[in-house]
């Protein structure tokens, strides 16, 4: 075997490269300078992110279980650009704990993108579960991170449990799997859910639980409004969309790929699955003060609205699904920092403190305005098309109740999103100065706001990508897309 | 024509020069005007043109422009215009030119307040011209959210006391307040914009062609029972915005608390987005679904017409009044709409635009009395006549109009309406429409009457008030002229509108109703 650049696993070596650097850095110098080891980190992201366009499609590894397909590729520029905008907008933390152990909070860091994007490729139950293990536990170090804050540790405490709870479920589910098929491979699952075994209904109804709790869908939700709150809010950025995104992509994997007809079993169950996570995101999101809280829940509305897309089970749903992911990073990242720069200048991460912030800081208002409706689902933003592409993939699939509700409750979101804009724009500012906004994070919120105007005003290049992401999910002989 | 994307140029000049005023006019008031007055004249011209140039012995669509947006999707940037919407273009334009004058003495956040407005014209002309449904989605949103922050920051809180049963928990909701009326007006434009995407959604997914063109979508021949349904959906969404009764209370709260320009635009323009969304949309896509629930559609606009105007008869805020004119006189579009003859249906586009312009110049007006007499309790002025004798003559022409005098743009709208009413398959529609109007005489002439010609009020606040100045006479002039051109030479627009309803009154299904020997 030759080595070459589009070979699969190179990004990972890349990472865990970059991993072992950050460690050794951490342990030789004492105390590590949080500059080096931030700047570092970002530049690794960043390479790695130039290596996944080296990747070569349909390249496989360890006889097969670990594939770099389209999907594979697509999500992992995903996760690492992610990572990387992230890491930019903590670079100017200034907290003692940052300060002090910034080597550890890298490394942690690249541990749990380094699982996401093994997690993107595997293609046998174990290597998953694993992978998504190697992502999710340094998540709950990470929550914990600020350590001196009273909420943190029981943030973390609390999204450990239920992490591991899911974690629990999620093995339970894939012995019976296992069991069944014989086989750890994800090939095999088609076949045996064809036969209608129940066996294999229950370890994949198990699985769909485990996972509903990693994307914080209804009723598996609970834990994030209470993690976004306490944690760092950069991670949060970060926390909000890329684990989200890693568990749709097991979703897929598991649920959608090869799966064919058999598939339609899971359409009414992802749909109520859909329905209610969306009103109970948008309902909850309401009667929130403190914006973080707010961003959460309507974090789990858009979950919803991405399971709509999953519920349609069709090439374009999954398609939209990513649409709708690239859109909500940079809406969701984008408002996150602006809550970082505010929550900095006025010590309070209440949305009373954005109380005229239009009049102290005209374009940071308007970059988090422009954030809020693409959150909204606002022309000539992102997520406009996002919103509107998954209602068209399930409206394909004659879902008009479900595409009916989401509208509606898009209103609800946009009621409070608009109380959050009502407090930067109409009422009187209480101080008057200027929000002081660092370099960095000015421009990774500039960085977000091109993301979200660009996909706004010109989706092809993004839809192309998505649905060429999406095809290699249907590639499959026995698929059948509408 | 020529090549020239005049389209194009109409609807993007308004956000062209909405982002120079963003970032290039900071803390320069007269250069935000000025570019803000560029940006609307050139729409004007460009409507203008588009309007003159519209060739009527070759009915149709003209001046496409197309251009592939998402081709995987079946998305284009598709537009074109006939006949009914370079009228109402036209209208958008004279009313915007119109309310960049209006809205010249706007002294706080100015800079914020006019990039906001053209954003919003920019989303008006968007929906008259797109011939694609998911752009046509995508501007009526944009016409829809500016409202918020222009209402929220710019607008003024009325004197509205709760009174009745839910008075006490109306009160509680800050019903009067201009956060109030804004939060209800944009939400219950969003809640219909909700129906509207399902019904376009629905049509797609039906049509099974994966082309979201109007054009491609009229040639379809759907389901009658997705086109009930879908009808419905777009009755229901875009009827918020016409104003139908029940859905209309976010009108006159709305139009009462909004600052002048915004006034004019929305209930001027944005409420014929409603009435062209259900024309374009519901009866042009959807004629058995028309058919279905015609008589339901001129029902509820009889009563929007007589209980419009009842409620503008019990009011003491005169903007209030103006607004819920506003409710009675779409009621007047609808009817005209549900005739489901051409001459009932260019009576109603006929009455979009001359209801555009007259409304336009009502809110004008009040908001110059306002401005000069700080006050809109209609009872406590009186006798302002003496004093400014422009706006009290428009204020004139603009309530003769509105009670349907002949020789004014109002006479030929509704007396095509009634027309169309009377010949349809329930002609006793045409009694609540002339109802409506002696009622609006009733409402019209005794504001008139108490605010201009009656005697000095006492109050010394009303003692010395200036006439219009400046750049407000332009707006005036500039509506009351075309309120009374139109009204003496209807041919202007009859013609043109005949293009556009003729082959669309043709798909629809023929109904049985009186013949006058009038209707071809």
């Amino acid at each position: 075997m030759t080595f070459d650049i589009g070979m699969p696993m190179i990004p990972e070596a890349a990472l865990f490269g970059l991993m072992v650097l950050v460690l050794l850095i951490g342990l030789i110098q004492r105390p590590a300078s949080p500059a080096l080891i931030g700047w570092l980190t970002f530049i690794g992201f960043a390479g790695t992110f130039g290596l996944t366009f080296f990747a070569r499609e349909g390249a496989t590894l360890f006889s097969g279980s670990f594939a770099n397909d389209s999907l594979a590729i697509f999500s992992k520029k995903l996760f690492v650009a992610s990572a990387a905008l992230s890491v930019l907008g903590s670079l100017t933390l200034r907290q003692g704990s940052f300060q002090r152990r910034a080597a550890e909070y890298h490394f942690v860091l690249i541990a749990s993108v380094l699982g996401m994007l093994v997690l993107a490729s595997a293609r046998e139950l174990i290597l998953l579960f694993v992978s998504f293990e190697l992502m999710s536990i340094p998540l709950y170090v990470l929550t914990g991170f600020v350590k001196r804050q009273d909420a943190a540790p029981e943030a973390a405490l609390k999204f450990f449990l239920v992490g591991t709870a899911s974690s629990a479920v999620i093995v339970y589910g894939i012995s019976f799997i296992i069991g069944v098929t014989g086989s750890t491979d994800l090939a095999a699952i088609p076949t045996a859910l064809v036969s209608n075994d129940p066996m294999m209904l229950l370890g994949m109804t198990l699985l769909l639980a485990g996972l509903g709790f990693k994307i914080a869908a209804f009723p598996f939700h609970m834990w994030a409004p209470d993690t976004y709150e306490a944690a760092s809010t950069p991670f949060v950025a970060w926390l909000a969309v890329a684990p989200k995104a890693a568990g749709f992509i097991a979703i897929i994997r598991l649920y959608v790929e090869g799966v064919g007809a058999a598939t339609l079993v899971w359409m009414p169950v992802v749909a109520a699955v859909a329905g209610m996570t969306i009103i109970t995101g948008n309902l909850m999101a309401i009667p929130q003060h403190n914006i973080k809280r707010l961003l959460a829940y309507s974090g789990i509305a858009h979950i919803g609205y991405m399971l709509v897309g999953l519920a349609a089970l069709s090439a374009n749903g999954i398609a939209m699904v990513l649409f709708y992911l690239v859109a909500y990073l940079f809406g969701n990242m984008g408002a996150f920092f602006v809550v970082e720069a505010v929550a900095r200048s006025e010590n309070s991460e209440e949305i009373d403190a954005f109380k005229g912030l239009a009049q102290r800081s005209p374009l940071l208002a308007l970059a988090m305005l422009v954030f809020l409706l693409s959150l909204g689902g606002i022309p000539f933003v992102a997520g406009f098309w996002a919103k509107l592409y998954v209602f068209l993939a399930a409206i394909d699939r004659g879902m008009y109740g479900l595409v009916f509700l989401g509208a509606v409750l898009t209103v609800v979101a946009l009621y409070y999103y608009l109380l959050v804009a009502r407090r930067m724009y109409i009422e009187a500012p209480v101080r008057t100065e200027r929000v002081q906004v660092p370099t960095l994070l000015g421009v990774v919120i500039f960085i977000c706001i091109l993301g979200v105007v660009g996909m706004g005003a010109w989706p092809r290049p993004w839809v192309d990508a998505t649905q060429h992401a999406a095809a290699s999910v249907f590639a499959a002989p026995s698929a059948s897309t509408k | 024509m020529n090549g020239i994307p005049l389209l194009s140029i109409m609807t993007w000049a308004p956000f062209v020069s909405a982002i120079i005023i963003m970032f290039c006019a900071r803390h320069r008031p007269l250069l935000v005007r000025l570019t803000a007055l560029a940006g609307a004249s050139v729409s004007l011209v460009a409507s203008l043109i588009v309007y003159v140039a519209y060739d009527k012995t070759m009915a149709g669509f003209q001046f496409h422009e197309q251009l592939a947006l998402v081709p995987s999707l079946g998305i284009n940037y598709l537009l074109a215009i006939d006949g009914m919407s370079a009228l109402l273009a036209l209208l958008t334009s004279i009313i915007i030119f119109a309310g960049v004058f209006a809205s010249w003495t706007v002294k706080e956040r100015g800079q914020e307040f006019y990039a906001l407005l053209l954003l919003l014209v920019t989303g008006v002309y968007g929906v008259f011209v797109s011939l694609d449904l998911f752009v046509f989605f995508l501007f009526y949103e944009i016409a829809v959210l500016p409202m918020y922050l222009l209402i929220g920051i710019w607008g003024s809180s009325g004197f509205v006391k709760p009174q009745g049963i839910f008075g006490k928990a109306m009160g509680r909701t800050g019903v009067g307040t201009k956060e109030y009326a804004a939060m209800k007006l944009t939400l219950y434009l969003l809640f219909g914009s909700a129906f509207i995407l399902v019904g376009i959604l629905a049509l797609y997914a039906e049509a099974g062609s994966h082309s979201f063109s109007i054009i491609a979508l009229q040639q379809v021949q759907f389901d009658p029972t997705v086109q009930k349904w879908v009808f419905l959906a777009f009755y229901i969404g875009f009827g918020i915005l016409a104003g139908i009764w029940p859905l209309h209370t976010w009108s006159p709260d709305g139009h009462a608390s909004a600052p002048t320009a915004v006034s004019m635009l929305h209930a001027g323009v944005l409420m014929k987005l409603g009435a062209y969304g259900v024309v374009r949309l519901g009866m042009g896509m959807l004629p058995d679904g028309m058919a279905y629930w015609a008589f339901l559609v001129g029902t509820i606009a009889c009563i929007n017409i007589v209980y419009g105007a009842l409620s503008a008869m019990a009011q003491t805020d005169l903007k209030y009044v103006i607004a819920y004119s506003s409710v009675s006189h779409m009621g007047v579009v609808m009817l005209g709409a549900a005739t489901m003859n051409v001459v009932g249906l260019n009576g109603a586009v006929f009455q979009m635009f001359a209801h555009g312009i007259m409304t336009g110049l009502f809110f004008a007006l009040v908001g110059l009395v306002y401005e000069k007499a700080h006050s809109r309790a209609i009872f406590s002025m009186g006798g302002f006549g003496t004093m400014m004798p422009g706006i009290a003559t428009a204020f004139t022409i603009a309530g003769l109009s509105s009670l349907g005098l002949p020789a004014t743009a109002g006479f030929i709208a509704e007396f095509m309406t009634f027309l169309g009413a009377w010949s349809s398959a329930h002609p006793w529609w045409l009694f609540p429409g002339v109802i409506g109007a002696f009622l609006t005489a009733v409402y019209v002439l005794r504001v008139t009457k108490q605010i201009f010609w009656s005697t000095q009020s006492p109050d010394p606040h009303f003692a010395h008030l200036p006439d219009a100045q400046g750049p407000e006479w332009a707006a005036l002039g500039i509506l009351t002229a075309t309120l009374v051109i139109f009204g003496v030479a209807p041919w202007i627009a009859v013609g043109t509108i005949d293009t556009a309803t003729t082959p669309l009154i043709a798909t629809l299904p023929k109904v049985a109703g009186a013949s006058l020997g009038l209707l071809r």
